[in-house]
């Protein structure tokens, strides 16, 4: 990875993905007013921009934490703009009435909005990890959960009382259904596209 | 569902294939556009699990925070203050009012120690070891700034880190060396680091703490409003007025 690019700003990400709140208190002190102002000022309320800031802010530290993040912009622009584009998507979809947008605030980055991408494609497939893992069997899911928190498979035979080989093919067919489910939906979405 | 296929991707991925195993799969890969695509999902499933469960625990006491946090922010405390009769609130007022005139000590000047309450330290440099990090945290925190600064100046050897200089120039000035102290914080205040505004309030602090209050004020001035603590640099001026 380019080292050389990364913004300072990245500290905040770092904060987050630490859960350091002196970073998280400095993060709604500087940069929310901001985004209340715009929510405030297009049909939404305080109660509305709190809700925004707090999903945005969960996206990243999923993201920190997931290792995908590197911030290459200044951490105002990038985050405002994933708020921005939220509050829009909540408009539209509650949305028979009219919407205006009134703004003052211009100059976005440009890298900027190829990372808002990136955090949004992130934000997508995870969700749709979700959804697809919810329609799992119960087996299946608890099979998965031990697998991914505990240290080896032969805990997770230990825990469940069953053979090692049973759970190690348990969780192959596991992650398999979900594969197809991925995969299915994948084609359905370049049909659409298409 | 082709259960074979998946319990070969799996132990490919464990690493339990044989070389020609291995390369026979690899083989398979580089020509089948559809087993690989399907490949590239079973990779990113196993992404999402261990993202999943592998960082639940610290997910959830990064919400519970992040809410104690937003609500603070956003003032959502206040619908659990009880409400109080305009009455007590006039008789409240004047018993303070009271309480304060007696009180009043007619000093003209504030005082550093009211302004002094430095935040906690969480280091997360890499490249220190942690053990090290974690004396000079807990050193810090616990006010034991004479110890923690030769940690402080260790780890400056290693690690030149603009919040490791921050907090090695507070703990400087707790125990009076200015000149040392500021200038670390003329450094920070020159660069664009998050610490840039909080080292002129600090260097402010420095000035107040050794009386020289016109100097203080002239600092207090350049502080951006955007700085967190705003209310305090404020307060601060209104007092040295």
């Amino acid at each position: 990875m380019d080292q050389n690019k990364i913004h300072p700003d990245q500290k905040y990400i770092d904060g987050l993905a630490a859960n350091d709140s002196v970073i998280i208190e400095m993060i709604y002190k500087k940069f929310a007013p901001k985004v209340v102002q715009f929510i405030t000022n297009n049909s939404g309320d305080k109660d509305q921009a709190q809700d925004v800031v707090q999903e945005i802010l969960i996206l990243l530290f999923n993201q920190a934490k997931a290792g995908k993040l590197q911030l290459t912009c200044p951490f105002d622009a990038y985050f405002f703009l994933l708020c921005k584009r939220r509050w829009l998507n909540e408009l539209k979809k509650s949305a028979n009435k009219e919407v205006t947008i009134y703004e003052n605030v211009v100059s976005i980055n440009e890298s900027a909005h190829e990372l808002v991408a990136q955090a949004e494609e992130f934000d997508e497939k995870q969700k749709l990890f979700e959804t697809m893992f919810q329609k799992l069997g119960e087996k299946c899911q608890e099979v998965l959960k031990l697998s991914f928190s505990l240290k080896s498979m032969e805990e997770v035979a230990e825990k469940l009382n069953v053979t090692y080989g049973y759970v190690r093919k348990k969780k192959s067919l596991c992650v398999g259904q979900l594969t197809q489910w991925i995969q299915e939906a994948k084609n359905f979405n370049s049909l659409k596209n298409n | 569902m082709n259960e074979e296929r998946y319990i070969l991707f799996d132990q490919y991925l464990q690493g339990e294939l044989t070389v020609d195993e291995k390369h026979n799969l690899e083989k398979q890969l580089s020509e089948d556009t559809e087993l690989a695509s399907e490949f590239e999902s079973f990779k990113e499933m196993h992404f999402q699990l261990e993202n999943k469960f592998g960082q639940e625990q610290d997910r959830e006491i990064f919400k519970e925070n992040l809410t104690r946090i937003s609500d603070k922010y956003f003032h959502k405390k206040q619908n659990k203050v009880v409400s109080l009769k305009p009455w007590y609130f006039a008789a409240a007022a004047s018993v303070i009012i009271m309480f304060g005139l007696f009180f009043f000590d007619y000093k003209h000047y504030p005082n550093f120690e009211d302004y002094n309450h430095p935040e906690s330290a969480y280091f997360t440099e890499r490249g220190v070891s942690e053990a090290i990090l974690k004396q000079a945290e807990n050193n810090f925190n616990g006010r034991r700034y004479e110890t923690a600064i030769p940690i402080f100046e260790m780890i400056l050897k290693e690690n030149n880190s603009e919040e490791i200089k921050y907090f090695y120039a507070v703990s400087l000035l707790q125990v009076g060396k200015y000149v040392k102290a500021e200038n670390i914080f003329k450094e920070l205040e020159a660069g664009n680091s998050v610490y840039k505004e909080k080292a002129k309030w600090n260097l402010a602090l420095s000035k107040l703490k050794q009386g020289k209050y016109d100097d203080c004020k002239a600092i207090l001035q350049t502080i951006s409003q955007d700085y967190e603590d705003y209310d305090e640099v404020e307060q601060l001026l209104e007092e040295l007025d």
